[in-house]
C-alpha cells in the first residue's frame, strides 16, 4: 500500500544542503596495506576455525561416506521430525541413510516449531572464519535457525578462501536479487549476556554439523 | 525546582562510582571484553590499516548519502519492500504503529536496535495495548527490571547471575538451582519462544545497510535477530539513515572489525542480509516488509562538517569499554539512549545541545575512546568541539567569566601568582589540621570529598626550583 512521505524530499534536501560544506581529507595514510592473513589451505583453515567457533565438521570422501555420518548425527537427536532443503542431492542423501523419521521437505513450507534437525545444502563454505554461507534458497530462512540442529551437506569445491570472495562471488552470481535472505553463519546459537559466560544455544541452533564431502 | 540533566548525573555518577558491587560486576565484565578484544585484534595481518580502510569506506557513504540511500530504497522496493523516511522519532513511531493497527498486530517481537530505543518505539506500540518483546537476552533482562539498556553491544552488563536468577525468580515464576547461566539462559529462550511464534510482527535494527544490493546487514550471535526477521508476517526494520555502506564486499571488513570491537570475535555468529519480503518460490518468511530511515537530527550533524564523521560510528561499543568515566558512573548515570564517549558526542547533536552539553565534560580527554574506535572517529576532540559551541551558542556565566579573568591576570602577574600560591597552600594546611578537608569550606572539596586529602608540599614549586638554580 502506497504511504504518503513528505519527509523523504526534506531529509534529501536536508542532506545535500549539508553535504555543500565538504570535508577536509583526514591526514591518515591510505589503507592499501594487506589486513587479513593470505589463507594458504582453505581447507585446513576452515577446519581449525570451525573448530573454534564450536561447530561440528567431518569430512567424508563420498555420498555413502556422507549418508553414514548423517545417519550417525540423526540417530543422536531425540526422536521426531527432520526439516530438508528440498533439492535432489539431499532427497538422495536421506534415503541413504534409511531414517525413519518423518520428513518434511521446504518445499511444503517452513519448518515447523517442533522440529529437532534441517538438513541443507549451503552456497559456500568460508575459509576465513569457518563460516557457511546460505540463502533463501538453502531451505529459506526457518531452515537454519528454528531447529535445535542444523546438518550442513557441502562440497569441497565450495570453499573459497575468505569473506571478501564470498560476498564478491554472492553479489555477481545475482542471487541476492532473487532471494530476500543470506546469512553468514559462523558457529551455533550463542549468548555472553550473563557475566561474559558463554552459553550455547541461546534462541538457534546449539549445534551445528557440516558435513564435508571431498570427493564426487 | 525539578533537577536538570546535569545535576542528576552528577548525584547518579556519586551513587554510582561508590558502589562497590557495581564496580567489581563492571570490572570483571570488561577485564573479560579487553581479554578477548586484544586476542581479536591478533586476528588481523594489520589492525591499523582495517581501521583506516572502515574509515575511509564510511567517509565515502556519508559524504555521498543522498546516492547511496536512494541506491538502496530502489533495490528494495525492487523486491517489494517499503520504504519509509522519517524525519524525527515521532514520524518514525507513528508509521510503525499505523502499519501495526491496520494489520491487527496484537504481539510485537524485537531484536536489539538502538534506533528503536532513541525514538522511544515500544511505548508507542505498548499505548495502542501491543504486546512487546524485547528478545536480546540482555534486552529481555533490562526490560523485565523496565529499566534501558546499560551499554550498546552488553544491554545488562551491570547485573550478576545472582540479580538476574532472582529477577527471573519475581517476573518469571521459576526459581533457577545454583543460578546456573546455562539453565537461565534455557528459561528465558522457553519463555521468548513462544512470543517468536506468536507475533505478527519481527522489529529489528540494522548494523549496516548496503547501497548497492539493497539489503540491511544484521550482526547477531543468540539468533533472536533471525527468528524475529524469519517468523513473524511482517519485518520492520528501523534504522538510522547514516548506517549506509556502498558496496556488499564493504562488510568483508566491516563484519569482522565491528565483531572484534564489539565483542572480540571473529565474526558474530549470525551475519545475516535481509533485502525484501518472501520472494516466488521461498519456503518462509514475511509478507510485508518495511524499512524506516531514520534522520531525527542526523542530517543536522551531517552539515557540520567539522564534526561529520560521529556519523561513521558502527556502534560497537569499544569506546565505552575503554573510558576511564564509563567504567565509573555506568551506562545508567548518562541518562540517555547513547553512553559513554559516542554518547557524550552524538547526544547533544540528537537531543539538544543546551540539555546535554554536560557530558561533554564527563570526559577525562585521555584519548583512549580515539585510540580504539575501529572508524577513527576523534572522539575526545569532538568533545572538545562541542564544550566550545555550548559556550559559542548559550554565552558563558558571569562566574565563569570572571574566574578566567582572575585566571589571566594571575597567569600574567607572577608576583600575584605567588601570592594566590602561597595563601592557598597556607588554607588548605590550615582546614586539613583542622579536620575540614572535603568539608563544605574546602575549596578542593570535590576532589576531598571522596578521598583523602593530597598532601601539601612544603614549599613552591617555585622556590624548590630557585634552589636547584643556586644549588
Amino acid at each position: 500500500m502506497p504511504v504518503e512521505n513528505p519527509s523523504r524530499e526534506l531529509i534529501l534536501e536536508r542532506i545535500r544542503a549539508g553535504l555543500r560544506t565538504p570535508v577536509a581529507p583526514h591526514p591518515g595514510p591510505r589503507s592499501d596495506a594487506v589486513i587479513f592473513e593470505p589463507i594458504r589451505n582453505p581447507l585446513e583453515r576452515f577446519q581449525q576455525e570451525s573448530t573454534a567457533n564450536l561447530m561440528e565438521c567431518t569430512l567424508t570422501s563420498d555420498l555413502a561416506g556422507a549418508a553414514l555420518q548423517l545417519g550417525k548425527i540423526l540417530d543422536s537427536l531425540p526422536a521426531g521430525e527432520i526439516f530438508l532443503q528440498d533439492d535432489p542431492s539431499l532427497r538422495r542423501l536421506i534415503e541413504l541413510t534409511k531414517t525413519q523419521r518423518p520428513l518434511r521437505w521446504s518445499s511444503e513450507g517452513a519448518p515447523r516449531e517442533a522440529s529437532e534437525a534441517t538438513v541443507s545444502l549451503a552456497e559456500a563454505l568460508i575459509a576465513q572464519t569457518g563460516s557457511v554461507l546460505v540463502t533463501a534458497e538453502c531451505g529459506g530462512r526457518g531452515a537454519s535457525i528454528v531447529a535445535p540442529c542444523h546438518i550442513v551437506y557441502a562440497h569441497a569445491a565450495q570453499l573459497v578462501p575468505d569473506l571478501e570472495t564470498a560476498l564478491g562471488n554472492l553479489f555477481r552470481s545475482g542471487k541476492l536479487v532473487r532471494n530476500s535472505f543470506a546469512c553468514v553463519i559462523s558457529g551455533s546459537s550463542r549468548t555472553a549476556d550473563i557475566e561474559k559466560i558463554l552459553v550455547q544455544g541461546a534462541h538457534g541452533p546449539r549445534r551445528l554439523a557440516v558435513i564435508l564431502q571431498t570427493g564426487r | 525546582m525539578s533537577e536538570t540533566s546535569a545535576q542528576e548525573f552528577l548525584r547518579k555518577a556519586a551513587v554510582k562510582s561508590a558502589d562497590l558491587v557495581h564496580r567489581d560486576i563492571i570490572r570483571q565484565g570488561i577485564e573479560s571484553y579487553d581479554a578477548a578484544h586484544l586476542r581479536g585484534r591478533l586476528r588481523f595481518r594489520d589492525w591499523d590499516a582495517a581501521r583506516q580502510k572502515c574509515r575511509e569506506i564510511k567517509q565515502e557513504a556519508i559524504n555521498h548519502l543522498d546516492k547511496y540511500l536512494l541506491q538502496f530504497e530502489e533495490k528494495v522496493r525492487a523486491r517489494g519492500g517499503h520504504v519509509f523516511w522519517a524525519a524525527n522519532a515521532q514520524e518514525a513511531c507513528q508509521y510503525v504503529t499505523d502499519i501495526a493497527r491496520r494489520l491487527g498486530v496484537r504481539t510485537v517481537v524485537k531484536s536489539k536496535s538502538m534506533v528503536t530505543e532513541e525514538i522511544h518505539l515500544s511505548p508507542a506500540l505498548e499505548k495502542l495495548d501491543i504486546k512487546v518483546w524485547e528478545t536480546d537476552l540482555g534486552e529481555f533482562i533490562v526490560q523485565l527490571r523496565n529499566e534501558p539498556p546499560y551499554h550498546i553491544v552488553t544491554p545488562a552488563m551491570h547485573l550478576n547471575r545472582a540479580q538476574i536468577a532472582d529477577l527471573f525468580h519475581e517476573k518469571l515464576g521459576e526459581r533457577i538451582p545454583g543460578n546456573d547461566p546455562t539453565k537461565l539462559v534455557a528459561l528465558a529462550r522457553r519463555r521468548l519462544r513462544q512470543s517468536f511464534f506468536s507475533a505478527e510482527m519481527g522489529i529489528s535494527g540494522a548494523n549496516f545497510i548496503v547501497a548497492d544490493s539493497g539489503v540491511i546487514a544484521i550482526s547477531t550471535n543468540e539468533g533472536n535477530g533471525r527468528l524475529c526477521t524469519s517468523v513473524p508476517r511482517i519485518h520492520v526494520v528501523v534504522t538510522g539513515i547514516e548506517k549506509v555502506l556502498p558496496r556488499l564486499e564493504d562488510l568483508a571488513v566491516f563484519w569482522p572489525v565491528l565483531a572484534t570491537s564489539g565483542t572480540g570475535q571473529a565474526i558474530t555468529t549470525y551475519s545475516t542480509l535481509i533485502g525484501g519480503p518472501r520472494q516466488a518460490g521461498e519456503a518462509d518468511g514475511p509478507d510485508e516488509f518495511h524499512v524506516v530511515l531514520v534522520d531525527n537530527g542526523r542530517s543536522r550533524l551531517l552539515a557540520d562538517a567539522e564534526q561529520r564523521e560521529v556519523l561513521h560510528c558502527i556502534r560497537c561499543g569499544a569506546c565505552l569499554n575503554t573510558c576511564p568515566v564509563y567504567r565509573s558512573v555506568g551506562g545508567h548515570t548518562y541518562g540517555t539512549t547513547y553512553q559513554g564517549p559516542i554518547g557524550s558526542v552524538l547526544t547533544p547533536h540528537l537531543a539538544g545541545l543546551r540539555q546535554y552539553q554536560h557530558l561533554s565534560y564527563a570526559s577525562s580527554l585521555c584519548g583512549a575512546c580515539t585510540s580504539v574506535c575501529p572508524v577513527k572517529i576523534d572522539l575526545h576532540h569532538h568533545l572538545l568541539h562541542n564544550r566550545r559551541n555550548a559556550v559559542n551558542s548559550r554565552g558563558s556565566k558571569l562566574g565563569e567569566r570572571m574566574m578566567f579573568r582572575l585566571w589571566r591576570s594571575t597567569m600574567l602577574h607572577p608576583r600575584i601568582f605567588v601570592f594566590l600560591s602561597s595563601a592557598g597552600r597556607r588554607l588548605l594546611r590550615l582546614l586539613y589540621r583542622m579536620g575540614l578537608a572535603g568539608s563544605i569550606v574546602d575549596p578542593m572539596r570535590a576532589w576531598n570529598r571522596y578521598r583523602s586529602p593530597v598532601p601539601l608540599p612544603a614549599e613552591s614549586f617555585r622556590s624548590r626550583w630557585r634552589k636547584g638554580l643556586a644549588g
